[in-house]
């Protein structure tokens, strides 16, 4: 039940007639005073009387099923009146608060009975991940509009909010830089990083040193019997390598540089080092790994190697534990047995939290490629600058000897054989890009 | 449509279904507390009933009241009055005490609030042949007894009678507890004289004759109510006292002034002064902005729980360090930090080997500078900063000459790619 403002208002015009019996008899005043608040209750009653019962709604939901993180969705929901009464609803949809609805939430319907009406809440979620709507609220009014019945109805929904790729903006420069590499045109230079393409017939201007003589030898010039023609061999870039990136969602991911988590970076790299390797023809595979398996997206390749890692992504947040690196190789295993290039995603920032992860680096080193990106916090490099106060200098001393602790595990990380990508959150994907194009052009994959 | 089929679609499809109420109906709510209304509803009856067994909750009763049995009552000495045959006549107005005392009957007078009139008081006392005033005020003295006033708290039981009244006498000694009364030279040549004397202070009780000249009655005045309370009346001579001023004559009249004997009797009242609506708008000023605040606190559905995901910002471990730092002024390590850094970022600027020594380093960044060796060392390798001061300006000095020379090298990097390739 509830209570209208009209209400509070109807019972306060009692003064009128208080104070004008009043005048003539005090007596009297008590008995105006007392008839107005039974009268008030009794309207009020019969009012509540007169409402349609909201537990007699039938609500259904049209959701869409994914957003992406900072765009806006409609979430429609319909309520239908099987009373006999006509519903006067404010309809209240119990969204989480990070789903974003904008506006106050209350909707005022009006549903005759047997009829439907639908109402639409925008809704721009600002935390990733699945939000949730577990019931709606209808109050229904009576006709006076005094007082209201209300209930809870348990329509749950779902619209699962996927992590923004920001870093996609980086990835039209990254590809023309591959196809440079790669330049769709086979090449007739064979190096570092090249396979064998094909053999076609010589061209003038292509290099003579890329000249075939065996299988010139084999070709037979059909228009001048007896002689051949000269064929050379191209080479392209090695495709169908694999890469397998391990995204580390345990304590370390938990912190925040900038305003934006270690694992939101992590997430932001893991999409574009896939969407660019994917188009270079190689096959990525994702794990999150902490102590269980949080996520995994295997043998998927094309368009839906994204859409399969955003979805993944989605619900993964960082948790309290201690990232068990013993068990990746394992993992790692697991998806391929050939050589790769492993992408771990986490922050090597201290000796005492790497320990771990410098543990199994020799086991990942010796079978695959390893780089070891992580996320540096500009705000240390800004702060060991700072001098001016005492305190400034005791804090310039403390970020300076976390950047010599980073050095320190940077440094032990490419002794034991792997390579480390470290930049501020905005810059470490297109940073990771950049190192795993190098490393195609180098034919370390 | 059933239930068991909505459970097996996904909301997101759309489509009516049932949604089944999370809120408990009237009645679902009555049958899940029941345990809980149904002890509220015993408490509340038990707790009726006991008030209406007891007559409502006792107060302590009126001081010094001829019925009041609690300890600061007087009920122990109205009674042992009335069973050795005095008449006791509890009297709540000025003028049946006044009527009673012209008939003969000794007047008890305890006038706890100073309510009653100083002209009444006197009229009182003219009467009455007999009159006992227990803690007399300020201004009853003023118009009584002239010359007597109020003198403080006694220091302990008094045993000194000093007076010849019989009841005083009689009783010997009187409990601790007692006030004192002081009685000047004027009051004594009118023939007050003070029963029980502490000291030098003054005494327990005053008696002399009251105001009216000629056939005026004898006037007693106790300081203190002890003499005549339930609770300490059976102390030391208390009884023997308060039984031998009361008891003298045939009645005693038990007067305490009520709210009527005041001098503001006539004034109106405040309920009398605004207009007969006021309290009755007053009701409805309350119950609308109650129903108000029903209306307002009304909760629109349960609250949305979420759970939220762990972040810390990730300069908490460097800004703890710092503060560690701090406090225990480790200015020494603290700078030791500062000094690491700045060589190895210098070693990699001077493009020297990374085994390089200190020595190499503030060596070659000198000489980068043209300034004195020694200097440079002494910032890279000195003794640590005896004071807060000095290890600000040693941070400061390393981040000076970092910069420095990297401005330098800068500089010679750009004449390096003078198309010539003359050094300048």
């Amino acid at each position: 039940m509830a209570v209208s403002g009209r209400f509070a208002l109807l019972v306060a015009l009692g003064v009128i007639p208080v104070v004008a019996t009043g005048l003539s008899s005090a007596d009297a005043a008590w008995l105006a005073l007392l008839a107005w608040l039974v009268l008030c209750i009794g309207v009020g009653l019969l009012d509540l009387a007169l409402a349609a019962s909201p537990r007699r709604a039938v609500l259904s939901r049209s959701l869409p099923g994914r957003v992406r993180l900072g765009e806006t969705v409609t979430a429609e929901l319909a309520v239908a009146n099987t009373g006999t009464r006509v519903l006067r609803a404010v309809v209240r949809d119990g969204w989480e608060p990070s789903a974003g609805v904008a506006g106050p939430n209350r909707t005022a319907l009006r549903v005759p009975p047997g009829e439907r009406r639908r109402m639409s809440l925008e809704l721009t979620p600002w935390r990733r991940g699945d939000r949730r709507v577990e019931h709606v609220t209808i109050r229904s009014w009576g006709p006076l509009g005094l007082w209201a019945r209300q209930a809870t109805l348990s329509v749950p929904g779902r619209v699962r909010v996927l992590p923004p790729f920001h870093s996609r903006a980086h990835l039209p420069s990254r590809l023309t830089r591959l196809r440079e590499l790669d330049g769709r045109t086979p090449m007739l230079i064979r190096g570092q990083g090249t396979e064998f393409d094909s053999i076609r017939e010589y061209v003038r201007g292509d290099d003579v040193r890329s000249i075939d003589w065996r299988a010139t030898a084999r070709h037979n010039d059909p228009e001048v019997p007896g002689g051949s023609r000269l064929m050379v061999r191209t080479w392209r870039p090695e495709r169908d390598r694999r890469i397998v990136i391990v995204a580390d969602p345990s304590r370390a991911a938990a912190a925040r540089i900038g305003d934006e988590p270690r694992l939101d970076t992590a997430w932001e790299a893991s999409l574009l080092l896939a969407a660019l390797a994917s188009h270079a023809g190689d096959r990525v595979d994702f794990l999150a790994w902490d102590r269980r398996l949080r996520g995994r997206v295997h043998g998927v390749s094309g368009a839906e190697l994204l859409a399969r890692m955003v979805d993944t992504m989605a619900d993964i947040d960082a948790e309290l534990i201690e990232a068990d690196w013993a068990a990746v190789p394992g993992q790692v295993r697991r998806v391929t047995s050939r050589h790769a290039l492993v992408v771990l995603l986490t922050a090597a920032d201290s000796p005492g939290t790497a320990r771990g992860l410098l543990a199994v680096l020799p086991q990942l080193t010796a079978r695959h490629t390893v780089i070891v990106a992580s996320a540096a916090d500009p705000a240390l490099v800004a702060a060991s600058r700072e001098r001016g106060s005492l305190d400034e200098a005791y804090r310039a001393a403390a970020a300076g000897r976390a950047l010599l602790d980073g050095e320190r595990v940077a440094g032990a990380i490419r002794r034991l054989g792997a390579i480390t990508v470290t930049a501020p959150p905005s810059e470490l994907p297109p940073a990771l890009a950049d190192r795993y194009l190098e490393l195609k052009a180098a034919g370390r994959l | 449509m059933t239930a068991s089929q909505t459970a097996t679609r996904p909301p997101q499809r759309g489509g009516p279904s049932v949604a089944p109420p999370v809120t408990p109906t009237f009645r679902a709510f009555l049958r899940r507390h029941r345990a809980w209304i149904v002890i509220a509803a015993v408490l509340v009856v038990g707790a009726f009933v006991v008030l209406i067994v007891q007559g409502g909750v006792r107060g302590p009763g009126v001081p010094l009241g001829p019925d009041n049995p609690a300890p600061a009552g007087a009920k122990a000495v109205v009674e042992v009055l009335r069973a050795e045959g005095v008449d006791i006549l509890d009297a709540r107005s000025a003028d049946v005490a006044v009527d009673a005392a012209r008939h003969g009957a000794t007047v008890f007078l305890f006038d706890e609030f100073g309510l009653l009139a100083d002209d009444r008081l006197t009229e009182l006392a003219e009467a009455a042949d007999r009159l006992v005033v227990a803690r007399p005020g300020f201004s009853a003295l003023e118009a009584i007894a002239p010359g007597v006033r109020l003198g403080g708290a006694a220091t302990g039981p008094l045993d000194e009678v000093a007076c010849e009244l019989p009841p005083a006498e009689r009783a010997g000694a009187l409990s601790d507890g007692q006030q004192l009364l002081t009685i000047d030279d004027d009051a004594e040549a009118r023939g007050w004289r003070g029963c029980f004397r502490d000291g030098d202070f003054g005494f327990a009780a005053a008696t002399g004759s009251g105001p009216g000249g000629s056939n005026a009655g004898d006037l007693t005045l106790v300081a203190a109510t002890t003499v005549f309370e339930n609770e300490h009346v059976a102390e030391a001579g208390n009884a023997a006292f308060a039984l031998g001023l009361l008891g003298a004559s045939e009645t005693l009249v038990w007067y305490l002034p009520g709210p009527g004997d005041s001098d503001a009797a006539g004034a109106p009242s405040l309920a009398a002064l605004p207009p007969g609506w006021v309290g009755r708008v007053m009701v409805l000023a309350i119950a609308a902005p109650l129903a108000a605040a029903i209306g307002r606190g009304r909760r629109f559905g349960p609250r949305v729980v979420e759970t939220l995901p762990v972040r810390f910002p990730a300069g908490e471990t460097s800004g703890g360090r710092a503060r560690l730092y701090a406090r225990n002024a480790a200015r020494g390590h603290a700078l030791d930090q500062l000094r690491i850094g700045t060589i190895e970022r210098l070693t990699a600027l001077l493009k020297l080997p990374r085994s390089a020594s200190v020595d190499e380093v503030s060596d070659a960044a000198a000489a980068s500078l043209g300034r004195d060796a020694a200097s440079v060392t002494r910032l890279l390798a000195g003794d640590p900063p005896r004071d807060d001061r000095e290890l600000v300006t040693l941070a400061g000095d390393l981040e000076h000459l970092e910069r420095d020379v990297r401005e330098t090298l800068r500089r010679s990097a750009d004449d390096h790619t003078d198309p010539t390739g003359r050094r300048t």
